[in-house]
């Protein structure tokens, strides 16, 4: 469970540099992204268009694949749920191999 | 050499305006992939007349609008080169009739062909696109579809369609460095126009304000520049190359 958590933590971290990198937004630090928060419309107003850039990157990223709009709306609802997605659709595999 | 090792896909690039715009990249430098749907024969003339510039084209069968056959020709340009710059959607067919004489597959057919080609050949290539940051998608329109033409309501509906999807695709991607541009041909000098009974080509000649047909090198060089860097900034426009015709 440690082991868990502790992956989950990494990732949040890591996917919040590359929706920084990705969307280049400036004057905008990790600190500043709230991780349980709405990723599009209020926060950091992001917008559809860059849900597109973003599911590419992510699905290059962690090898997974967001075929819908459906199915991104629930990644990408936060930073949260989207280490949720990841962990279980991608890398998903390697964590629980790791916990087990 | 405006396109050296540029990766372009080109559907219907095999024969008339679709094959100069092939030869046409290919002579900047492109690495071309070209689709045809059926004429076996045509793809190996088209080979054929390439000559050694031809090893840097590959020719596949597919049909544009089959989503399945084009996300494997997709899948596989990506693997072999990394990457695609750009797309070049030409394919397209006719099957002229008046309207009340019609069949739903004379509409069907050209809808899907033309419309839903269009469509399924855009979305595949966004991924790789938004990926880099960079492309240019380049769809083949005609005056049929801005002015309407009596005999060819469903292939003036489609390609009508193509550039109203060209202008909102255009939008959807614009910030992330993709244009997505429309060229339309008038009556250009290709066999299908030089099948035509000679009164219907003075009748043609007569309705353009130039007073003659256009060539297909006229064609390439709207759609060369829509594809190179000096157009960065012109997206969602339907440019035509047509003597002034509409």
């Amino acid at each position: 469970m440690q082991t868990f958590l502790s992956e989950q933590e990494d990732l949040v971290g890591t996917l919040k540099e590359l929706i920084i990198r990705t969307l280049r937004l400036e004057d905008v630090g990790p600190e500043d992204i709230v991780a349980s928060e709405p990723l599009f419309g209020e926060g950091l107003g992001l917008d559809s268009i860059d849900a597109l850039e973003l599911v590419v990157a992510i699905e290059r990223e962690y090898q997974v694949e967001i075929p819908d709009a459906e199915v991104g709306r629930r990644a990408f609802a936060s930073i949260n749920a989207l280490a949720d997605f990841v962990l279980e659709k991608g890398a998903g595999q390697q964590a629980s191999d790791a916990v087990g | 050499m405006r396109f050296k090792d540029k990766i372009v896909l080109i559907t219907g690039g095999i024969r008339g305006i679709g094959a100069a715009i092939s030869k046409s990249f290919l002579q900047e430098g492109a690495h071309v992939v070209v689709t045809y749907s059926q004429d076996q024969d045509q793809a190996r003339r088209f080979q054929k007349e390439l000559g050694p510039g031809g090893s840097n084209t590959t020719v596949h069968q597919a049909d544009a609008s089959d989503f399945d056959a084009m996300k494997a020709l997709f899948d596989n340009t990506l693997e072999k080169f990394g990457r695609l710059d750009i797309l070049v959607n030409n394919a397209g067919i006719r099957r002229d009739n008046l309207v009340m004489f019609m069949s739903e597959s004379e509409w069907h057919d050209v809808l899907r062909v033309n419309l839903q080609g269009t469509f399924v050949c855009c979305k595949l290539a966004l991924k790789p696109m938004i990926g880099q940051r960079w492309g240019r998608m380049i769809n083949i329109v005609s005056p049929s579809g801005i002015m309407g033409r009596q005999g060819q309501a469903n292939y003036a509906a489609a390609k009508g369609g193509v550039a109203s999807f060209t202008k909102s695709l255009a939008r959807e991607v614009a910030k992330i460095g993709i244009t997505v541009n429309a060229v339309s041909p008038g009556v250009i000098e290709t066999d299908m126009t030089r099948s035509l009974p000679e009164q219907t080509l003075a009748e043609l000649k007569q309705s353009i304000p130039m007073g003659h047909f256009g060539r297909p090198e006229d064609v390439t060089g709207a759609v060369l520049f829509l594809a190179s860097e000096g157009a960065y900034y012109i997206t969602g426009q339907v440019v035509s190359v047509d003597g002034g015709l509409t």
